[in-house]
């Protein structure tokens, strides 16, 4: 069985990395990532492995997508001066394609062999408009998309394009703190509030738009080496509507973990246990602000929509120490979502009710990076308030997540990572449960922005076939992750 | 309901950033303040010529110097900068930039000594200074590079500071350029400059290239004999130019292959910031007591000669061994290859001149051969080549590249 799967699995990589070669008609010269375009640099400058970010790769991020203390004069007009309109629009663009080629899931029921065509394909524009200002975009073409259709109030399967994960401008507001009489220091033609040899604030930077406020918490949720798995729906015979039938393994710690909630009433769109809230969304319009300070402290505040109520959060890194190749930081995170869910009816579970929730998320999270070693985690627990009296009974209020990863780059062009989540789940009673699911990953770099990986999850927990969260024992992927 | 305050919010807080970023509120500049506070002596780094004249640290504290210096002094400083350093002398009172006081601690503190030097030598006849009025005379036609050391020793003792005036004595000398340092370097480079900085193990894993340890006087790109420090002048150009790979995965279609970014956006004034804390990490740059750059002579034409003479030349230097017959970094013994830190490394392809980490105009390639590259395999030919058969290999080497085009551009 497991030779058979492992055949299965080597000719499926074989063609299906052919065919995808032949039918993009990949040429070297063409294939350039933005940012790496941009600045002449290569992928493992900013990346430990793309798309994992270094600590040079965050402080770029930090600095609005730009070479720390030298942005470009100008920006975009210095640009266009200096390498003409059309290399500068093409230096912007930049392409990714990440999923799978070939998928393998077991149950005790039941086992799937599948071809799996990427999931997603991302267009960026990005770059410095000015010094001081930056532009983030992602369009996004998902040909599988899984999504809940509020006009018919199921789950269904479509292709689906549009703005992507995050679509925002970045502001060095030095410059304006400057104006009202802050400190500031001229940093390689950003403005940064502080005086050399005292107090100094790298930024602050304003980041609004489509956000997800992840990347500076040491945990940082985006640029996952495991990506997320995909939602998957199924249709039984004669049904016309999908039913969730898996629920894709993310890090637990940033998921709803709540069973029974619903996003909004009138279309009464649930809101999955595995969904990603606050940090690690889709992106949700809000504005972040953050700042380096005394390139020790990383602070950050911002607000964030979430379905139909918002977020206030606050976030502080702490860089403990860096010494000689060992780096370590810890974060926490305090965060109020006011009215962000909808708690089921009281009397029918599988309605919305009337009530809508805050819920009170609050975590630490730490990294350590030593030599090839990258290890981070977050412990996240989240808590509902405002739950209607005749719940009670019926409702756990608290929940919370756990996940624990390693990378290890045992060889220039292998990454190795592993991966605990821990769910300890809340929400209705008689539908909560618990999950465990480790995950081992082999990624391979034949260049630095081409990587093919054979990826699988466990689940530890005892397989649940009512539960889409336990309905599987293991699944196994073959995918690709592209950039350029 | 409790999305329109939101929504308010966004839409306030956007508005109003927009009209204050169309508004373009003037900044403060960079000790901008400290600029008039001092009444316009604030120390801005010194040019090329006089970054590398480090005073020797024996001189600052020997009395025999500091006696010298005191006579100068009297005849010469004295009547601007007072009898007792403190910039009062009778005819500094009325010129438009007041005299420097040296009883000022912490102002003598932040002025490096290639700073001090420089005005000295050249007076107010050099920006920023002119600009503002100064009538200081340029010293160095009348009086030697030894005099004016001892001058400085003298001056140096109004402020009361014990011991050499050096960077590790006065931090605050090179603040500016340990924030940016903080900021754009520390990564790669480590808190010390000892090459250690988290992203290094992940770049190039157990491999060569590894960022530059700078505590050691083991410099790869420099116009500086081998063995030697490099000088100002060749840090600021890896600063500015960055440092291309040469080995290791590369990323499909990327054209420069940058390990290290090109900080060519940054002022002028900020990159040598940064070089004089990079140099104070290391005290052999104060240390030297002499600085020669190899000589680069203007390239001579290309001829089919001087290419047929360069492809002999580079079998009978033994390129190949490492470099292959073809210059594909393939020859036999490529796979051996080790640098000082016993970390393998890759013959670099001679058929990619845009990865040429220390640069692929002829002039660079010239340099190379010449000085060879500290802590690589790849030796200096200067006590084996002449200046004419350097060339026809550097020529021959720029030959071999895939890029023909280009190369007959470059070698034009």
């Amino acid at each position: 069985m497991v030779i058979r799967a492992l055949a299965a699995i080597a000719v499926a990589v074989s063609i299906a990395a052919v065919t995808v070669w032949a039918s993009v008609g990949v040429r070297p010269a063409e294939a350039i990532p933005a940012f790496a375009r941009q600045y002449d640099m290569q992928c493992n400058a900013c990346h430990t492995r793309p798309p994992r970010l270094n600590r040079f790769g965050e402080q770029f991020h930090m600095m609005g997508f730009q070479i720390p203390s030298a942005a470009r004069p100008q920006g975009i007009v210095g640009s266009i001066k200096e390498d003409g309109p059309l290399k500068t629009l093409i230096d912007s663009l930049a392409l990714r394609i990440v999923g799978g080629l070939f998928e393998y899931s077991e149950s005790p029921r039941e086992t799937e062999v599948k071809f799996e065509p990427p999931h997603e394909v991302e267009l960026f524009i990005a770059g410095p408009i000015t010094p001081d200002l930056s532009l983030y975009v992602e369009l996004e073409y998902e040909p599988k998309a899984v999504k809940f259709s509020r006009d018919r109030g199921y789950f269904e399967t479509e292709h689906e394009f549009g703005l992507g994960k995050e679509a925002f401008f970045m502001l060095s507001m030095g410059r304006l703190l400057g104006a009202i009489g802050a400190p500031t220091m001229e940093m390689g033609g950003q403005t940064m509030v502080g005086r050399h040899g005292g107090f100094t604030m790298h930024g602050p930077m304003l980041m609004a738009g489509k956000i997800d406020p992840n990347t500076n918490f040491s945990y940082a949720t985006n640029r996952q080496m495991l990506e997320a798995t995909e939602l998957e729906v199924e249709k039984e015979p004669g049904e016309q509507h999908g039913e969730v039938h898996r629920l894709p393994v993310v890090p637990y710690a940033f998921a709803s973990k709540f069973f029974g909630l619903f996003k909004n009433r009138n279309e009464g769109e649930p809101q999955l246990v595995t969904d990603q809230v606050m940090y690690n969304t889709t992106g949700a319009p809000g504005a972040d602000f953050h700042a380096m300070i005394n390139d020790v402290v990383l602070a950050q505040v911002g607000f964030l929509r979430e379905n139909k109520g918002f977020n206030a959060y606050g976030a502080l890194r702490y860089d403990l120490l860096d010494r000689g190749e060992l780096t370590f930081n810890v974060s926490a995170l305090l965060n109020w979502g006011f009215g962000v869910v909808r708690s089921p009816d009281p009397e029918e579970h599988e309605r919305p009710g009337g009530t809508r929730l805050d819920r009170l998320r609050y975590g630490i999270a730490a990294n350590l990076k030593w030599k090839a070693l990258d290890v981070y985690g977050a412990f996240i627990v989240d808590r509902l308030y405002g739950l209607p009296g005749e719940l009670r009974s019926d409702f756990d209020v608290s929940a919370a997540g756990l996940t624990l990863e390693v990378d290890y780059l045992i060889h220039e062009q292998v990454m190795l990572s592993g991966r605990v989540d821990q769910l300890w789940a809340g929400g209705l009673k008689d539908q909560k449960m618990d999950a465990t699911v480790v995950s081992f990953q082999a990624k391979y770099y034949p260049w630095q922005n081409i990587a093919f990986f054979v990826r699988d999850s466990v689940n530890l927990r005892k397989f649940h076939e009512d539960n889409p969260l336990r309905s599987w024992k293991n699944q196994l992927f073959v995918g690709i992750d592209w950039d350029f | 309901m409790r999305t329109k305050p939101f929504a308010c919010l966004t839409i306030a807080v956007g508005v109003l950033l927009l009209g204050l970023w169309i508004a373009q509120p003037p900044a403060t500049r960079a000790n901008g303040e400290k600029d008039d506070e001092k009444g316009g002596h604030a120390h801005v780094p010194a040019p090329f010529e006089y970054a590398d004249a480090h005073m020797p640290l024996s001189l600052w504290t020997d009395q025999a110097t500091i006696a010298r210096g005191k006579e100068i002094y009297a005849v010469r400083c004295a009547v601007c900068h007072g009898d007792t350093g403190d910039g009062k002398g009778p005819a500094g009172v009325a010129l438009p930039l007041k005299p420097s006081d040296f009883r000022d601690k912490a102002g003598v503190a932040e002025m490096r000594d290639n700073y001090w030097i420089w005005r000295v030598s050249e007076g107010g006849q050099v920006e920023p200074f002119k600009g503002k009025g100064s009538a200081m005379p340029p010293w160095k036609g009348e009086l030697s590079v030894q005099d004016r050391w001892a001058v400085m020793a003298y001056q140096h003792t109004f402020s009361g500071h014990q011991g050499p005036h050096v960077p590790w004595e006065h931090p605050e000398s090179v603040i500016v350029g340990r924030d940016i340092y903080a900021m754009a370097c520390v990564a790669c480079h480590g808190v010390e400059g000892r090459g250690d900085g988290s992203v290094g193990p992940t770049l190039s894993p157990r491999r060569a290239p590894q960022p530059r340890d700078f505590t050691t006087g083991e410099f790869k790109f420099r116009s500086t004999p081998s063995g030697q420090l490099p000088t100002t002048a060749d840090l600021f150009r890896t600063v500015t130019e960055g440092v291309r790979s040469s080995g290791g995965a590369m990323t499909i279609g990327l054209r420069g292959h940058r390990i290290m970014p090109s900080f060519r956006h940054m002022p002028e004034e900020q990159r040598l910031e940064v070089i004089e804390y990079v140099k104070s990490l290391n005290r052999a740059f104060w240390e030297r007591q002499e600085i020669k750059t190899v000589n680069v002579p203007a390239p001579p034409p290309v001829t089919a000669e001087r290419l047929a003479r360069g492809k002999q030349l580079y079998a009978d230097a033994g390129c190949l061994a490492c470099h292959g017959e073809r210059g594909r970094g393939d020859g036999p013994s490529a796979p051996t290859l080790k640098d000082s830190r016993e970390l393998p490394i890759a013959a670099t392809d001679l058929t990619k001149p845009d990865r040429f980490k220390n640069g692929a105009r002829p002039e660079d390639i010239y340099r190379t051969l010449v000085t060879g590259l500290a802590g690589t395999p790849m030796p200096s030919y200067a006590d084996s080549l002449e200046p004419d058969q350097a060339w026809d290999l550097a020529y021959y080497t720029l030959s071999l590249s895939n890029n023909r085009r280009r190369t007959a551009e470059t070698m034009r």
